[in-house]
């Protein structure tokens, strides 16, 4: 059979290498015209690709993008004042006494707080629900105790301290004096200590709005100030007396609940984390200076010097603040001379601001007595301006 | 003492429930001049073209204002911003509102809503994982520091304190201002001293709006702290 297919061609060895030949370049012609089919249905079906492109309406290429120097995220186009929206948030959320000029170094100085979910891992004996909210000295979360059925605002205290032993020792021994306020215009604290590093105060849970929040919304009538003003002496009367002083009487330390039953909230929280004087205490993350519109001049003199004399000129700070809507900054007049309000009030107030401790009054309780002297008796003749 | 501190746009509305009253209808208008961008980047984002986000965006609104929808907003949710997300998801899912968007300048009340300001927002590349839901939460935190720092800018400027305002508006987000202190202070004829008080002043104001406009869209003042961290958040994504 071999032989019979050899003798059917009838080849020798050099028409055999011809022929192969001959295949070889049949065969690279049939490939070049499979390639130039293939070239052309591709040039057929794209037609557009041989003309100009089409550009979307109108809407110009965005600027190339520029990142914030501060917290490295990229602007955005169109930024409200051309600032960078994630900073200026930030800087709103930060309570004023944590909310320094720039940041150490000018590094990212804001951080969101925690999330509920992550808190709760540490404390497992708590339903976390949600968080209120971060202030000057730690992140306020609303939470429930179980077991007794009941809501509790659990405080974590700047996380950054947990590393400071010496923290500790003075946690342990401002906690337990704080214990001790047990007052029904004092928000209680219902326990505290360590859980896996973070310090926390577990506190009665106040559903209402700070001092500050009311002072935002609408103009605090003279009367409502009046009625306000005696309870956070009761609260601080009672405070004193244990020897207690608050360090940092301001609005946002000043909570109404619903029914209007006024708590004061922090007690000896300032001097715990440090933010109770100028003395800016640098942690890794921001420098904290305090605002110094609520302190007591000789606090910001000479802070290891103050005793609760200083309270009483932070309560005068926000008495002026709730009758005139201003602080009592420089120069500033008597607030009769601004409002309508008792021209006797002026002396309440003006002696409270005594720069001076020894010329201020030396106990909240005799501010009350002389305001509730004024309410009961009447106004002698209508104030001026 | 009243129970009661806040008199904002959303809790007017909340309260004036079914009836119509011309406050709460002014409240609402108000809102949503403030706030509608962010329905705009949600439509886009969720797909629709610029033409047919426009039209969504615009008879969104008009039925937003001339019905009264938001008579069977549940006062205890709270926020505007979740009630406006949640009309809009609602709106968008009814197939009849696609067919039958109204094309723009042949309805009834249209807000005057500039759309090319708020298409370049919103072209912007997209990150992954970035949901409509997410851009609308970032689009409205943008959209309320428009309108807290265009009050601000206006409080200045109508004291005559315009310059002060511009000179010192980097501090707003705790950077250095661009020109240093004795600069702008020689500038504006101001000591050293006097343009740092200004600029903590300047701060303090800021954050007192900020407050104030986030109060408008929440319905209890316990919640504005709250919104806030949630806006933070959106604009950290």
């Amino acid at each position: 059979m071999h032989n019979a297919m050899l003798g059917l061609f009838n080849l020798g060895g050099v028409e055999i290498i011809l022929l192969l030949s001959q295949l070889l370049v049949f065969g690279a012609g049939v490939l070049g015209f499979v390639l130039l089919i293939v070239w052309l249905v591709n040039r057929v079906a794209k037609p557009s690709a041989a003309a100009p492109p089409v550009h979307p309406p109108v809407v110009p290429p965005p600027p190339p993008s520029r990142t914030c120097p501060r917290c490295g995220l990229p602007l955005p186009v169109g930024a409200p004042e051309g600032l960078c929206p994630r900073c200026v948030m930030a800087a709103g959320l930060a309570a004023p006494t944590d909310a320094g000029e720039f940041g150490a170094h000018g590094r990212k100085a804001f951080q969101p707080p925690p999330s509920a979910a992550d808190i709760a891992k540490h404390f497992p004996q708590l339903e976390i629900l949600e968080c209120l909210g971060r202030g000057g000295m730690g992140v306020v979360y609303k939470a429930r105790q179980p077991k007794l059925n009941r809501l509790v605002a659990l405080k974590i205290l700047a996380p950054e301290k947990g590393a400071d032993p010496k923290f500790a020792e003075r946690f342990l021994r401002e906690a337990q004096s704080l214990a001790r306020l047990n007052h029904p215009n004092i928000v209680t604290v219902h326990d505290f200590g360590e859980a896996d590093g973070l310090y926390y105060l577990l506190m009665e849970y106040v559903d209402g709005a700070t001092l500050r929040q009311l002072l935002h919304s609408r103009k605090i009538a003279p009367e409502e100030a009046l009625q306000i003003v005696p309870r956070i002496c009761d609260a601080l009367q009672f405070a004193h007396e244990q020897g207690i002083v608050h360090r940092d009487i301001k609005p946002e330390n000043v909570l109404l609940d619903r029914q209007g039953r006024v708590k004061i909230a922090d007690f000896g929280i300032a001097k715990l984390v440090g933010a109770d004087s100028l003395q800016p205490v640098l942690t890794e993350e921001q420098a904290v200076i305090g605002t110094p519109h609520y302190m007591a001049p000789e606090q910001v003199e000479k802070p290891q010097l103050v005793d609760h004399r200083a309270d009483i000129y932070s309560l005068g700070v926000v008495f002026y603040e709730m009758l005139t809507g201003e602080l009592p900054l420089g120069k500033f007049e008597p607030p009769s001379k601004k409002v309508q309000v008792d021209v006797r009030l002026d002396e309440v107030v003006l002696r409270a601001l005594e720069k001076e401790p020894a010329r201020r009054y030396q106990h909240a309780s005799q501010v009350k007595t002389d305001l509730e002297t004024i309410a009961a008796t009447p106004t002698p003749s209508p104030a001026s301006g | 003492m009243a129970a009661c501190f806040v008199t904002t746009h959303w809790s007017a509305v909340l309260s004036a429930g079914r009836s119509d009253t011309t406050r709460a209808r002014g409240a609402l208008e108000q809102l949503c001049r403030n706030y509608w961008q962010p329905l705009y980047a949600y439509v886009r984002r969720a797909g629709y073209s610029r033409e047919e986000a426009e039209d969504l965006t615009q008879e969104f609104f008009a039925r937003l204002l001339a019905q009264n929808i938001v008579a069977r907003a549940d006062p205890a949710r709270g926020r505007f911003r979740s009630f406006l997300l949640a009309s809009l998801k609602h709106f968008l899912a009814n197939e009849w509102s696609k067919a039958h968007a109204r094309k723009r300048g042949g309805g009834a009340q249209l807000l005057p809503l500039e759309f090319d300001t708020a298409e370049t927002r919103c072209a912007q590349p997209v990150a992954p994982g970035d949901s409509p839901d997410r851009a609308f939460d970032r689009q409205w935190a943008l959209a309320l520091l428009e309108v807290v720092l265009g009050r601000l800018r206006q409080d200045y400027r109508s004291a005559g304190r315009e310059p002060l305002f511009l000179g010192l508006k980097e501090t707003l987000s705790g950077a250095r201002p661009e020109i240093p202190y004795r600069d702008l202070a020689a500038r504006l004829g101001l000591s050293e001293g006097a343009v740092k008080v200004a600029a903590h002043r300047l701060r303090r104001r800021y954050r007192e709006f900020l407050r104030e406009e986030v109060a408008h869209t929440v319905a209890a003042p316990d919640e504005v702290e709250r919104e806030l961290s949630q806006l933070f958040a959106a604009l950290s994504a």
